[in-house]
């Protein structure tokens, strides 16, 4: 299985996140996040829950609105700009924890309704864009089908079919994996393998180490709205830097 | 109630072939004392019931006593052989699955059995059908004197329509009915695909019956070409389409520019024709009547509530960005001491105590501001699509439509009549909708949040993640709320014939002071009975299909 690759970037630095703080509340999520990733990289976000992971991939979409410091992706900045916003999240797609497919549609409707509507493509080409996903997350078999009718790893390669086919640079995953069936976990992680091989910039949180540790090109530790660590996976496994990494990776490790 | 004899559950019941009786009749008869005197008392009950009515139906008691006990020979003999028939048991686990059970099933069929030959006796039997035959000299103690129906048809249907214009409600009733028939032939599986440009256009039909139907029952009056009209016209068309175009809601093309600005000069140029052709003459609104005035609040009423009602769920709902706090006191506190300017004055010509109260009138700014800062956090729209919700929720209907009828020549001016249908169905739209609404947003609220964020995701603005995302999903959700509404809406609107409107119920009145038809309300009241629970049948057996049809897609 060989992906297609992302639309090129014309900057050296797709996403550029500058002192993010983030609260909801009396409470801070986020405490100062700085990152910078270039095209084509793949980062894995590890950390204990609370830790603000899934809090700052979604500050990178505008789920959530940051206070402070500065997000630029693909050169633009989020700003209140509504237009700015839009522009952003045309660019970078999103596949959750709970899939969020519309139970209401059909899978291609699920998967075409933004390509027409945003993108402004014509029904047939967004039509043949969709079923060449569906046949490269494996089921293009399912296309007729309501999402209701599909096992969770379906629905989640659907998921994902549904982001690739607005045609993003950027592809953020919020713990993918997490509630799915032992069994259906490796389909969809076959997937996020061939895309991260084909080119696109990828941040994702996940619990899977082995995933973490094969595809990523650094792997970012973070506790308490912070980025504690940023390392290589082989550095990040074998030799951590950090005291509070090497507890996460003993008490992950050990059981 | 069957247990055999071979295997023993660890209560001490026997699973398997054969009958216990013990258990047999503790779990009918004498499991406790309550259970006792009820099966005697049923069984007293229903025998003396059944030997009254062997008395005065013997026939038709004997008929049912028979097939009662047949059905119970029936059931047993299930039961004892294990060899039922798919009715016995029905029978069984429907009408005679216990003692108790069997009497009351008994007792019910002969109720219903008196009941029905009552009713055939009156409405058939003893009935007199002839409608030159309905004065008091004709009519028979225990006999309905159907020929009212009759007689009365043109009332009952169009109130005090002339009868020279009958012809135009019959052209409304056809072109509804061929409209219907044209959409569930179209709609069918088989021709859905193919026939989708004729779907299209009967939509569009459908988009203009309103005004269709308007012409048919008000007609159009006649008078001068308007040019000013036109001119005025075009130009709000196109302002709109620019205003919609600059926000970003439509894509410009000059196609669509072009349709825009001719649409109004086409339409009111076949307006002027229809009204000067003399066809669709005006009549006067007040002179509906019967059933035809029921229909037509009934349905202006659904088909207003319930666009009206989506935008107030929405608004309720709306997020938008508020006024702050630093704009909202300082103009509320500067209003308010311009305000004050007039209280002097007023307190100088005021005659009583409530009108020295009223002098201090701009204090409600005050409390306006407050509202919209404390309450609603500056959100206008959100605070004023509540306040009217809960304003309209906490009045009576009746009230409304009082306020309606009576309030709004004070408002009208001089010399000019609002006809009463036009204010009752604006008080009734009003009220609805707020109703409406509020059944909208629970279903709004029923959508799980993943669905807001995968269509941000995605890159849906506002508009289009309601359209295509969460309103199809929330109104499927509220289908049985808003059917309820609108069979509500049916009904209700009888409520109209308090405030001196003669709808199919309020008609009633006048039929029955009639010399001919003196007081014979009963069969006008059955008559009535039947036409509103079809109606409401109708629409409720819809509302299930519909829900069926849209099921698909569940989770």
């Amino acid at each position: 299985m060989e992906f297609e690759g992302p639309a090129q970037s014309f900057v050296d630095e797709i996403i550029i996140a500058e002192n993010v703080h983030k609260w909801f509340g009396e409470f801070e999520a986020l405490r100062g996040v700085s990152l910078r990733v270039k095209p084509g990289e793949v980062i894995v976000i590890l950390g204990p829950s609370g830790s603000g992971k899934s809090t700052f991939i979604r500050c990178l979409n505008r789920l959530e609105e940051h206070q402070e410091g500065r997000i630029i992706m693909d050169g633009i900045e989020l700003s209140h700009d509504i237009r700015n916003i839009q522009e952003v999240r045309r660019e970078v797609g999103m596949v959750f924890q709970q899939f969020n497919l519309f139970p209401h549609l059909t899978v291609l409707d699920n998967i075409t309704l933004a390509p027409i509507n945003v993108r402004k493509w014509t029904r047939d080409h967004a039509e043949e864009i969709a079923m060449k996903w569906l046949t490269r997350v494996g089921i293009p078999e399912q296309a007729g089908k309501y999402p209701g009718q599909l096992s969770g790893g379906q629905q989640q390669r659907v998921a994902i079919a549904r982001t690739l086919s607005m045609q993003p640079k950027i592809l953020l995953f919020d713990e993918p994996t997490s509630a799915l069936d032992p069994e259906m976990i490796k389909e969809v992680l076959d997937v996020m393998r061939d895309l991260a091989k084909s080119g696109y910039t990828i941040l994702a949180v996940t619990h899977e180490m082995g995933f973490a540790r094969e595809v990523a090109d650094r792997i970012i530790f973070m506790d308490a709205g912070k980025i504690v660590e940023v390392n290589t996976p082989e550095e990040f496994y074998n030799n951590p830097k950090e005291e509070r990494t090497k507890l996460f990776l003993n008490q992950i490790l050990q059981h | 109630m069957t247990t055999n004899s071979e295997l023993t559950t660890p209560k001490g019941r026997t699973i398997g072939r054969g009958i216990n009786w013990k258990l047999f009749m503790q779990d009918n008869l004498t499991g406790s004392w309550m259970q006792t005197i009820t099966v005697l008392f049923l069984a007293l009950v229903t025998g003396f019931f059944a030997y009254g009515r062997y008395e005065a139906l013997p026939i038709a008691t004997l008929v049912v006593l028979g097939a009662w006990v047949l059905g119970i020979v029936a059931v047993v003999i299930g039961e004892l052989f294990h060899k039922h028939t798919s009715l016995s048991r029905w029978l069984k686990e429907n009408l005679l699955n216990s003692f108790s059970n069997s009497l009351l099933t008994l007792f019910i069929a002969l109720v219903l059995v008196s009941a029905i030959n009552g009713i055939w006796q009156w409405g058939y039997v003893n009935a007199n059908f002839n409608p030159a035959e309905t004065t008091p000299e004709f009519r028979s103690d225990n006999g309905a004197t159907w020929g009212v129906l009759w007689g009365a048809r043109k009332l009952l249907m169009t109130g005090w329509l002339e009868p020279v214009h009958s012809w135009r409600v019959w052209l409304s009733l056809g072109f509804i009915l061929t409209m219907w028939a044209l959409t569930y032939v179209t709609s069918r599986p088989a021709l859905k695909e193919k026939l989708r440009t004729v779907r299209k256009v009967l939509n569009g039909f459908w988009l203009l019956s309103p005004v269709v139907l308007y012409i048919f029952f008000a007609g159009v009056p006649a008078g001068e070409y308007n040019i000013r009209g036109i001119i005025i016209g075009v130009c709000v068309l196109v302002a709109i389409y620019a205003l919609l175009w600059s926000q970003k809601v439509i894509p410009f093309n000059w196609s669509s520019i072009v349709t825009t600005a001719f649409a109004w000069p086409l339409l009111y140029t076949i307006w002027w024709f229809i009204g000067n052709s003399g066809q669709f003459s005006p009549i006067d609104p007040d002179k509906w009547g019967g059933l035809m005035l029921t229909l037509i609040i009934a349905s202006s009423v659904i088909v207003l509530a319930f666009p009206l009602g989506m935008v107030l769920a929405l608004a309720r709902r709306s997020e938008v960005f508020g006024i702050p706090a630093w704009l909202i006191w300082p103009v509320a506190v500067a209003t308010t001491l311009w305000g004050f300017t007039t209280t002097p004055e007023l307190l100088a010509t005021s005659r009583n105590l409530v009108e020295q109260i009223m002098s201090f009138w701009p204090l409600l700014i005050l409390a306006i501001a407050y509202m919209i800062h404390q309450v609603f956090n500056g959100n206008i729209v959100a605070g004023a699509g509540t306040t009217f919700i809960e304003l309209i929720r906490s009045v009576p209907l009746i009230t409304l439509l009082f306020m309606g009828i009576v309030m709004a020549p004070f408002f009208s001016g001089e010399g000019v009549s609002i006809p009463k249908p036009w204010l009752v169905i604006v008080g009734y739209t009003l009220f609805s909708s707020a109703y409406m609404a509020e059944a909208i947003r629970g279903g709004l609220q029923a959508i799980p949040k993943g669905q807001y964020e995968a269509s941000d995701a995605l890159g849906f603005n506002g508009s289009q993640k309601m359209r295509f995302i969460i309103l199809p999903q929330a109104l499927r959700i509220v289908i049985p709320a808003i059917v309820g509404q609108f069979i509500g809406a049916f009904k209700s609107s009888s409520l109209v014939s308090i405030v001196g409107l003669f709808d199919f119920l309020g008609i009633n009145r006048s039929i029955v002071s009639n010399p001919d038809w003196l007081g014979l309300r009963l069969e006008l009241y059955v008559f009535m009975a039947v036409i509103y629970f079809t109606g409401s049948s109708v629409m409720s057996a819809y509302s299930r299909k519909l829900e069926a049809q849209l099921g698909l897609g569940d989770r």
